[in-house]
């Protein structure tokens, strides 16, 4: 009786806690093996740093769990956290060795080897002499370009469109059983496939230094290239989140190699050193049968007179058409509506 | 061809023949694609504001609103072809084939009767622009008197004349770019891109607020000018727009006792006297007088 009587609350309880557990977010099964969330769940959670800008510490869980790194503990990416409450971190290093086990190697993972892509690119410190560059630290780091995207999976059944194929899903079940590993695995590849970006988010992310004037002019760029790629057919389609348009990468990263590989366009290397550039517009994938002339086109246009003098006069002449044209028939049209507004005004003077 | 009465009487109202029906379907084929081309263009020119992706979207976004440009492009194109074709031959077999029965077919004849089409831009065009002016800035009461086509019309004519030259070679290059610049330098794709797109953003305000202004908005012809529908103006209309070939018609058609004074009052040049004060209209005078078998053919008088 007595142990009927102590049993019966403790099921209870117990049965609560395995629902609980079963219908808890994905995020609370995921990497927060640190509790951090137990703080940086709360959306107001904020300081103001040493140099008086507002942090914002708040972590969405739902987010972050859609977002490629949501395997990876805190402590992967923060590594100088060891206590909590914890001090002031440090900015976190992305070629750091994080917790995560690379499948394939059954290594820990690391995106070091990015470092010597990107130092060997147009975007590293030194050049191919070894020689610093001037102003160097002008040139990216990962967190200038990469913040933590979200999964953008494809379905491929019938058609390829946006998001999860549940008949995909099916095949995978046969094998795998953890449901968490399938979606991630699923949404990992499909991903990887295409890109994780749209091209407009491509061409606003380089924008952030290629438009900058500043950047520009102390670099001798000949182009503010987000502005200029925008004037183009591209641009304008990539600006209507057109996602079959070339962005920035398309024509600049040579073709089976990574983003970090790009190389200025004296480097022989570059896809668009003048010797490689004809072939980028001919690939199959864009315009098939394009003659090397067509690449000639001006996919960065600047409206100046020294450095395009074709255009800036061809482009004045329009704009002095234009002008000329509409200017003084606005004028007419005006006065003609003032006259039939007014129409017993007069400049004479009526005795 | 159908013949087209100068003058006819609806409702006790004279109206004045202006288009023939071919000439109203051209225009009508004109106007659709312009609006279409407008609406599937624009959302591309302007590419970075708010509402250029929602209107793109209502054509099929860039899956479908370039196929919708291109077809566009292509009726307009087929209907400038059509409307040149028609016009040069009805000068040639009117005009010039005459004079070569004459046997006047010199280049100075050839000239002077090209010179004196109604639509090509002349003298008293540019005295009627002053006149115009000096109406408007109330120097005068009177307004100028325009004959069958004013400046106005002729500048409605051949500012899209040329805008759809322009705009069709430099639609055609970017369509068919891969095959242009197999002939031609790849610079030329940005040149054809700067002139389709900034010669279609001056038509398309010219059109859609100058044209449409002077034949739909203006206060005289509010809230919509039907002679593109019906190819004929009202009497009111031609006194104060065409006051010159109205006197003119009126006198062919022996009606010169039926002449209005001109818009504002001004001398009535087929009395050079007073201004005639010609009474309203009687509608069963005006019908039973008007002499509807006095035609003209169709397509623009020559």
């Amino acid at each position: 009786m007595s142990l009927k009587s102590r049993s019966g609350p403790l099921s209870y309880i117990g049965i609560f806690v395995l629902l609980s557990i079963y219908f808890l977010p994905s995020g609370a099964q995921g990497s927060d093996v640190g509790n951090c969330l137990l703080c940086h769940k709360y959306p107001g959670l904020s300081r103001v740093d040493e140099n008086a800008e507002m942090r914002l510490l708040y972590v969405n869980e739902e987010i972050f769990n859609k977002s490629v790194h949501a395997k990876v503990k805190c402590e992967g990416c923060h590594t100088d956290i060891t206590k909590i409450p914890h001090e002031p971190v440090k900015p976190v290093n992305c070629l750091a060795v994080c917790h995560i086990i690379e499948p394939a190697e059954e290594q820990k993972f690391s995106h070091k080897s990015v470092e010597k892509f990107l130092a060997d690119s147009v975007h590293g410190t030194k050049d191919q002499n070894g020689i610093e560059k001037p102003f160097p630290e002008d040139m990216p780091t990962c967190k200038d370009c990469h913040d933590n995207p979200m999964f953008r999976p494809l379905a491929f059944v019938k058609k390829v469109r946006p998001g999860v194929a549940e008949d995909a899903l099916g095949r995978c079940r046969v094998c795998h059983k953890k449901e968490e590993f399938i979606y991630r695995f699923y949404n990992h590849i499909t991903t990887r496939l295409h890109k994780s970006r749209s091209p407009l988010n491509i061409a606003e992310s380089c924008g952030r230094c290629h438009d900058d004037p500043e950047l520009v002019k102390r670099h001798n760029l000949s182009t503010m290239a987000g502005g200029s790629y925008g004037q183009t057919f591209h641009g304008k389609a990539a600006n209507l989140l057109d996602e079959s348009v070339p962005d920035c990468l398309d024509c600049h990263v040579p073709k089976g190699q990574s983003v970090h590989q790009m190389h200025g366009n004296d480097d022989l290397r570059a896809t668009t050193h003048p010797e490689n550039r004809g072939q980028i517009c001919g690939s199959t994938d864009c315009h098939p049968g394009a003659s090397p002339q067509f690449a000639n086109y001006q996919v960065h246009p600047e409206f100046n007179k020294e450095q395009e003098p074709v255009t800036y006069w061809f482009t004045t002449f329009f704009i002095v058409l234009t002008g000329g044209t509409l200017l003084p028939l606005m004028g007419i049209l005006f006065l003609d509506l003032l006259r039939r507004l007014f129409p017993n005004a007069s400049f004479k003077r009526r005795n | 061809m159908k013949k087209y009465p100068l003058i006819i009487n609806k409702d006790g109202k004279k109206h004045f023949y202006r288009l023939s029906l071919d000439l109203r379907i051209q225009h009508i084929i004109l106007a659709v694609t312009v609006i279409v081309l407008v609406l599937t263009g624009m959302p591309l020119k302007f590419s970075d504001t708010t509402w250029a992706p929602y209107l793109y979207a209502i054509f099929g976004g860039s899956d479908m609103a370039p196929v919708i440009h291109r077809i566009s492009g292509v009726f307009m194109g087929s209907m400038f072809i059509y409307h040149v074709i028609s016009i040069v031959s009805q000068i040639i077999t009117k005009k010039i084939l005459p004079l070569k029965k004459e046997g006047k077919m010199t280049v100075g004849e050839v000239t002077r009767v090209l010179l004196r089409l109604p639509m090509i831009p002349n003298l008293k065009d540019g005295k009627d622009i002053i006149g115009l002016l000096k109406y408007l800035l109330y120097f005068t009461n009177v307004r100028p008197e325009g004959d069958e086509f004013t400046w106005k019309e002729k500048f409605d004519y051949w500012a899209p004349f040329w805008g759809m030259f322009i705009i069709g070679f430099s639609g055609i290059v970017l369509w068919n770019k891969v095959i242009a610049t197999q002939i031609l330098p790849g610079e030329i794709l940005n040149l054809c891109l700067i002139a389709h797109s900034d010669e279609a953003l001056l038509a398309a305000l010219f059109l859609f607020i100058w044209h449409w202004y002077n034949v739909h908005f203006s206060t005289s012809v509010f809230p919509m000018g039907t002679v593109f529908l019906t190819g004929y103006l009202s009497e009111e209309l031609m006194v104060e727009e065409h006051y010159y070939y109205y006197v003119k018609v009126m006198t062919k058609e022996g009606l010169e006792d039926e002449i209005k004074p001109p818009h504002g009052g001004g001398h009535n040049p087929t009395t050079c006297g007073e201004p005639k004060i010609v009474p309203p209209d009687n509608p069963s005078d005006t019908a039973t007088e008007s002499p509807n078998n006095t035609t003209q053919q169709g397509g623009i008088s020559l």
